[in-house]
C-alpha cells in the first residue's frame, strides 16, 4: 500500500468508531461513542465546546495517544481493521487518515512549495512529478490562482485563510483515504471559510471527512451525516443524537440537540 | 460620491494626537532637569565651601528623592492617579537602567583602554618565546595563546553541543523515567565552581599520568559549558510550538524526522544562541585550566601533547608579575578575549541570517 500510495489514488475508506471510552488521566472525558462514517460522505460533529469533539477526532489517526496521560477503550475500524489493533503503526494509520487543524500551523521554515512536499520529505516517499503534485494539491485547496507565481516565498507570508488551505493542501498531498479537519474555519474569514467548503465538497469524491465544526449553516452545508456530542454536568461526553444531517438538523429526536441546533444553549 | 470627493479633498491631514500640551511640555523638561541642576550645583557649591561631598551619595540620598518627588508631582497634576505611578516608575527604569548601563561601559571603557597600549600586530602574530615580566611591549604577544583557546573551545564546543543538544531532546522531546533527575543534575552542575571542574580532571587524569595539554583543559572546561547549552537549548526546543510537531506526525511523519526536519530548524536560531552563550561561558575560565593545561610561552599545535597556553592563562600568568609592562600584557589579554567573543557572536548572527 505505501509504495503506491502516491501513484494511484486511495480509495476512500470505511471508518467506524465501536464502544469508543476516552480518558485523561483518571478524568473520562468520553463514553461509548458509536459512529459509523461511511466511505465518500461527509460527516460533521458538533456540539458545546469541552464536550470532547477534538477529543474524540483524535483518536481516529492516533494523535490522541501524544498527549501524556491519555486513556482510550474501544475499537476504531479502518476498512474493518482496528487501527489500535496490537502491531499496527500509528505511522501507517497517519499516513491513511490525514489531519487538519483549528489553527493554521504551515512550518515557518519552509516554502509554500516545500510546505507541500513535506509530507513527502518527512516520510522519505519520491514522486516522480513533484511539480505536478504541487499543482494538484494546491488546486484541489483552492489555492493555486493565489500562489502559484510565488511558490518559493515563507509560507508564513500568506494570509491566515490562506496558511490554512495551504494545510489542507499539505495534507491532500499526501493522499489520504479519510481527512478528518477540527474547526478548519474557525480562524478563517468568511470568504476562506466559502472556499474551504467548496474544496470539501469537491474532495468528498475522493475520500471520507469528518469535520468539527460550531458553524450550524457549515454543517447544514457540506455534511450529509451530524453527530451531536454533548457532556452535561462534567459527566463525560458522549453522542445524543447521530444521523443524516436533514433529520439532525430538521426533525432531531433529542429535545436538547433540538435545543442546540436552535441555539439555545451551548 | 462627487460631493465627498470634494469635500476630501478641501481636507488636510493632521495629527490630532500629537498636540502638545504647551505648559505640561514646560512642567515635564522642568521636572526633568531641576533636580539634577540643583544637585550639581549644591556639589560645587558644597565643595567651593570646604564640604567634602561623596557623589555617589548625593546622588542616592539628595537627586534621586528629589527626581521621584518632581516626577510624582508633575505626573499626578497632568494625569492624575495613573499618572503619579507612570512617573515614579520612568524614573526608577531610567535610573537603574542608566546604572547598568555606565557599569558595563565602564568595564569595557577600562579594557579598552589598557588593554589598547598592547594590542599591535606583533601582539596577535606572535607568541612569548623570549619574552620575561620586563620586556618591551614592541616585542612579543599573546599569538599562542589565542591559538590555544581557539582549539580547545573548538574541542570543548565539539564535545559539549551534541551532548547539551541530546539531554535537551531527552528533555523536551521525550516521555523519558529519568528527566527529573537529568534536570536536577544539570541545575546542580551550573552551581558548580569552576576551580572543581579542574581538579576533578587533575585528580581522575593528570595525577593519573596524563600530561597536561590542551585536551584535558578542554574536559575541564566541559561541566562548565553543559549546562548552559542544555538549559538554553532546552528553552528553546520548548518554544517551538506543539501545534507544529503534531502537523507533522499527522501527515504520518516518524517522530524522530518531525523532530529532525520541522521542530529543530524551528528552533534553529535559539540553539545558535545556546552553543554561543556556552562559549561565552567557558572561553574566560581560568581556574579550571590553571592545573590542567598549564603555561607555555611557545605556540604548541597540538593539544593532546603538553602544556599549552590559553588566554586567560596567559592574562594570569603576567598579572602575577609585578612590573608595568607585564600587567599590560595581561590587559591586552583581556582585550583580545572581547575582541573574539565579539566577532563570533557577530559572525554567527549573520551566518545565521543569511541562510534564512
Ligand atoms: N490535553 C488534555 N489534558 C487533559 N484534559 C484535556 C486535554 N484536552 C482536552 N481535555 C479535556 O477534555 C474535554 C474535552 O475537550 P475537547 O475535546 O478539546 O473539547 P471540544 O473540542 O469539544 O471543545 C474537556 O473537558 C477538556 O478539559
Ligand atoms: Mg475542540
Amino acid at each position: 500500500m505505501v509504495e503506491t500510495l502516491l501513484t494511484e489514488s486511495n480509495a476512500a475508506s470505511h471508518l467506524e468508531a465501536r464502544g469508543v471510552h476516552v480518558w485523561f488521566g483518571q478524568r473520562q472525558v468520553l463514553q461509548d461513542v458509536n459512529l459509523v462514517f461511511p466511505s465518500n460522505q461527509v460527516t460533521a460533529l458538533i456540539g458545546p465546546s469541552g464536550c470532547g469533539k477534538s477529543t474524540f477526532i483524535r483518536t481516529l489517526n492516533r494523535m490522541h495517544e501524544l498527549i501524556p496521560g491519555a486513556g482510550f477503550a474501544g475499537q476504531i475500524l479502518l476498512d474493518g481493521k482496528d487501527i489500535y489493533e496490537d502491531g499496527t503503526d500509528a505511522v501507517d494509520v497517519r499516513l491513511r487518515v490525514g489531519m487538519v487543524f483549528q489553527k493554521p500551523n504551515p512550518f515557518p521554515t519552509m516554502s509554500i512549495r516545500e510546505n507541500v512536499l513535506a509530507g513527502l520529505r518527512l516520510t522519505g516517499k519520491k514522486n516522480p512529478n513533484m511539480d505536478e503534485l504541487v499543482e494538484t494539491s494546491l488546486r484541489r485547496a483552492s489555492i493555486w490562482n493565489e500562489v502559484k507565481d510565488r511558490l518559493n516565498d515563507p509560507a508564513l507570508s500568506l494570509s491566515g485563510g490562506q496558511q490554512q488551505r495551504l494545510c489542507i493542501a499539505r495534507s491532500l498531498a499526501m493522499d489520504p483515504a479519510v481527512l478528518l479537519m477540527d474547526e478548519p474555519c474557525s480562524a478563517l474569514d468568511p470568504g476562506s471559510t466559502r472556499r474551504v467548503e467548496e474544496t470539501i465538497e469537491e474532495l468528498a469524491d475522493q475520500m471520507t471527512i469528518v469535520i468539527v465544526t460550531h458553524n450550524m449553516q457549515q454543517a447544514q452545508r457540506v455534511s450529509h451525516q451530524t453527530a451531536f456530542f454533548l457532556s452535561e454536568d462534567g459527566n463525560p461526553g458522549g453522542v445524543v443524537e447521530f444521523g443524516t444531517t436533514e433529520q439532525v438538523f430538521n426533525q432531531p429526536v433529542d429535545p436538547r440537540t433540538n435545543d442546540y441546533v436552535n441555539g439555545h444553549f451551548g | 460620491m462627487t460631493a465627498t470627493q470634494v469635500q476630501t479633498s478641501t481636507m488636510k491631514p493632521t495629527n490630532p494626537w500629537a498636540k502638545r500640551n504647551k505648559a505640561r511640555t514646560r512642567d515635564v523638561v522642568i521636572a526633568s532637569l531641576l533636580p539634577g541642576i540643583l544637585a550639581v550645583v549644591f556639589f560645587f557649591v558644597g565643595t567651593a565651601l570646604g564640604a567634602t561631598i561623596d557623589p555617589a551619595v548625593l546622588l542616592i540620598i539628595g537627586f534621586l528623592p528629589a527626581q521621584l518627588l518632581a516626577a510624582f508631582l508633575v505626573g499626578r497634576k497632568y494625569y492624575g492617579r495613573h499618572g503619579r505611578e507612570d512617573a515614579l516608575l520612568i524614573v526608577v527604569t531610567i535610573f537603574l537602567s542608566t546604572f547598568v548601563m555606565v557599569l558595563l561601559l565602564s568595564v569595557l571603557w577600562s579594557v579598552i583602554s589598557a588593554g589598547a597600549l598592547a594590542l599591535r600586530p606583533s601582539f596577535i602574530l606572535q607568541n612569548s618565546h623570549y619574552i620575561s615580566g620586563t620586556t618591551s611591549l614592541e616585542y612579543g604577544g599573546a599569538g599562542h595563546a589565542i591559538l590555544g583557546t581557539v582549539m580547545a573551545v573548538a574541542i570543548t564546543t565539539i564535545l559539549t553541543v551534541p551532548l547539551g543538544f541530546g539531554i535537551a531532546v531527552y528533555l523536551t522531546e521525550t516521555g523519558g523515567k529519568a528527566r527529573g533527575v537529568i534536570r536536577t543534575l544539570i541545575q546542580a552542575m551550573s552551581g558548580l565552581p569552576s576551580v572543581v571542574s579542574g581538579l576533578f580532571i587533575y585528580s581522575i587524569l593528570v595525577l593519573q599520568g596524563w600530561q597536561p595539554s590542551g585536551f584535558t583543559g578542554s574536559l575541564a572546561l566541559l561541566p562548565l559549558m553543559l549546562p548552559t547549552v542544555s538549559r538554553v537549548s532546552e528553552e528553546a526546543l520548548r518554544l517551538v510550538p506543539v501545534d507544529l510537531r503534531n502537523g507533522a506526525l499527522a501527515l504520518g511523519s516518524p517522530t524522530w524526522q518531525a523532530f529532525a526536519k520541522v521542530v529543530f530548524p524551528a528552533a534553529r536560531s535559539g540553539l545558535l544562541t545556546a552553543v554561543l552563550l556556552g562559549v561565552a561561558r567557558i572561553v574566560g575560565e581560568t581556574a579550571p585550566l590553571v592545573l590542567t593545561t598549564t603555561y607555555n610561552n611557545d605556540t604548541n599545535l597540538n593539544p593532546f601533547n603538553g602544556p599549552m597556553a590559553m588566554l586567560p592563562t596567559f592574562i594570569f600568568g603576567y598579572i602575577r608579575n609585578m612590573y608595568d609592562t607585564s600587567i599590560q600584557r595581561g590587559w591586552g589579554g583581556c582585550l583580545v578575549i572581547m575582541i573574539l567573543v565579539g566577532v563570533l557572536f557577530v559572525g554567527a548572527r549573520v551566518a545565521n541570517r543569511k541562510k534564512k
